[in-house]
Order: structure tokens, then C-alpha cells, then sequence
């Protein structure tokens, strides 16, 4: 009976131990390969866009402030 | 003080790569955008804690990602809805965009914890090394590879991506090959 309820236990935890360990490893290369185009794509999407004039802007605003020649 | 034309150059050449890790973590462009303009005048006022020769892109990312914290703690005493906050901003977002790649996937970064989020986005996104992104984040590098490796597996398995989905000719075209060679 305990022996029974022992495989029993065994069996069970066998699937559940696969499963953690699954989670717990790197995805497979071609898995990874993937997700790190979708990645890529999803960050150059705002990554390759040109620098939007406002911070331009705001570098030559700061830039004008700490320049000690600007007219007062 | 003077700032060298350097300095203002290699601000310039991270402000697209700032943006898009700003919007990995915030899932807001508007945000986004407040967190660059954050990082750029921080950035502009302690230059002089930037040692010369250093990683000055590691550098901004670690400003911008401290300001993102600082602004997450400060809204989290607002509202305490800092966690719903994320998911419900993406869904909103991702209904809005045609790109349903795009949408698929910003909905699932949304599902994964803070940590793995941006420890993903920093390796797998934008170029960093562990050791980078370790310095970043300041935690050890096997921390940082084991959020990498969580966050891949969550991702796998969200957007239901499988080994069995190759690149290159798929089984039939691949038997075909292989007939071919045969005969």
C-alpha cells in the first residue's frame, strides 16, 4: 500500500519535475532566436525613428544655460 | 562648466535607444518621452559624474531606468495601481495598433514582472551584455541571465512560439530536398 501510493508519487512528480525544470532552463535556440527578432523589431520600431526635435531643442537649451558667454 | 561636443554627441546617438527602452517600460510614448527628457537634463547636470572612456549608453540607460523607478514608487503611493497600471495601458494600446505581431507581443512583455521585463529588453533588445546589463539593473550577472532566461521562456510559451516553428523549408518542402538528393 505505501509502496503502491509511493510509485504512485513517483509517477506523478516525474511529469511536474519536466515541466519546472522547462521553465527554469533557456528557451531552445531557434525559440530564442525567434522571440529576439520580435524583440528587435518591437524596440527598432521606436529605436530607428530619427531624434524628434524636442530634445534638440532641449540640448540647446541646456547647453545655451551653462554656456557662460550667453548675453545676460 | 563646459560640456564637450563629445558628450552632446553620444547623448544625441542614445536618445532613439532611450526612447524605445522607455517605452518597454512604460508602454506609454508620451511617458516614454517625459523619461528621456528626465534622463537628458539629469544627464546635462551631473556630466561630471560621467568618468570619460566609460559606457556612456550604459550610463543614460541606468539614469533613465532609476527615474522610471522613482516615478513608479511615487505613482504607486498616488494610486495603488501600479501593477494593473501596466496591462491595462498596453491592452488599450495594442487594440489600437494594426501590427498584430506588435500588439501580441507588447501584451505579453506586459505579463511578465518588472525585472524580467526590462532584463530582456536590455539583452534582447538593446544590445547590452549580461555584465552591461547586470551594471544597470545592479544585481549579479547570473541574476540577470536568469531573468533573461524566465522571461524567454514566458514569452515562448505566451506567444505560443515552439521549436517545431522553423525558419527555412518547412517538413514537406524538406522531404522534397531530401528525394531529390535521393534520386
Amino acid at each position: 500500500m505505501v509502496d503502491d501510493e509511493n510509485k504512485k508519487k513517483g509517477k506523478a512528480a516525474m511529469p511536474r519535475k519536466k515541466i519546472e525544470t522547462m521553465t527554469h532552463t533557456s528557451a531552445k535556440p531557434e525559440v530564442s532566436d525567434l522571440i529576439g527578432q520580435r524583440l528587435r523589431n518591437y524596440y527598432n520600431e521606436v529605436a530607428l525613428q530619427p531624434v524628434p526635435d524636442r530634445f534638440m531643442d532641449l540640448l540647446n537649451q541646456l547647453e545655451a544655460a551653462s554656456s557662460p558667454k550667453k548675453s545676460n | 562648466m563646459t560640456i564637450s561636443q563629445q558628450f552632446r554627441d553620444q547623448i544625441i546617438a542614445a536618445i532613439p535607444g532611450l526612447r524605445a527602452f522607455g517605452l518597454s517600460l512604460t508602454a506609454r510614448s508620451d511617458r516614454a518621452d517625459d523619461l528621456v527628457q528626465e534622463t537628458l537634463m539629469k544627464a546635462w547636470k551631473h556630466h561630471d559624474s560621467f568618468e570619460a572612456g566609460t559606457n556612456m549608453k550604459a550610463w543614460l540607460y541606468t539614469i533613465l531606468r532609476n527615474e522610471f523607478y522613482t516615478q513608479l514608487r511615487k505613482r504607486k503611493r498616488e494610486v495603488e495601481d501600479a501593477d494593473g497600471y501596466y496591462s491595462s495601458k498596453v491592452a488599450v494600446h495594442a487594440e489600437q495598433e494594426g501590427h498584430l505581431d506588435m500588439a501580441d507581443l507588447r501584451v505579453a512583455l506586459a505579463k511578465l514582472p518588472e525585472d524580467q521585463r526590462e532584463a530582456i529588453i536590455l539583452v534582447g533588445a538593446s544590445g547590452f551584455s549580461y555584465e552591461e546589463a547586470a551594471d544597470i539593473c545592479t544585481v549579479a550577472v547570473g541574476t540577470i541571465k536568469s531573468r533573461v532566461n524566465r522571461a524567454r521562456a514566458r514569452l515562448a510559451d505566451l506567444l505560443q512560439i515552439s521549436a517545431n516553428e522553423k525558419f527555412g523549408p518547412d517538413a514537406n518542402s524538406e522531404a522534397i530536398l531530401s528525394n531529390t538528393y535521393r534520386n
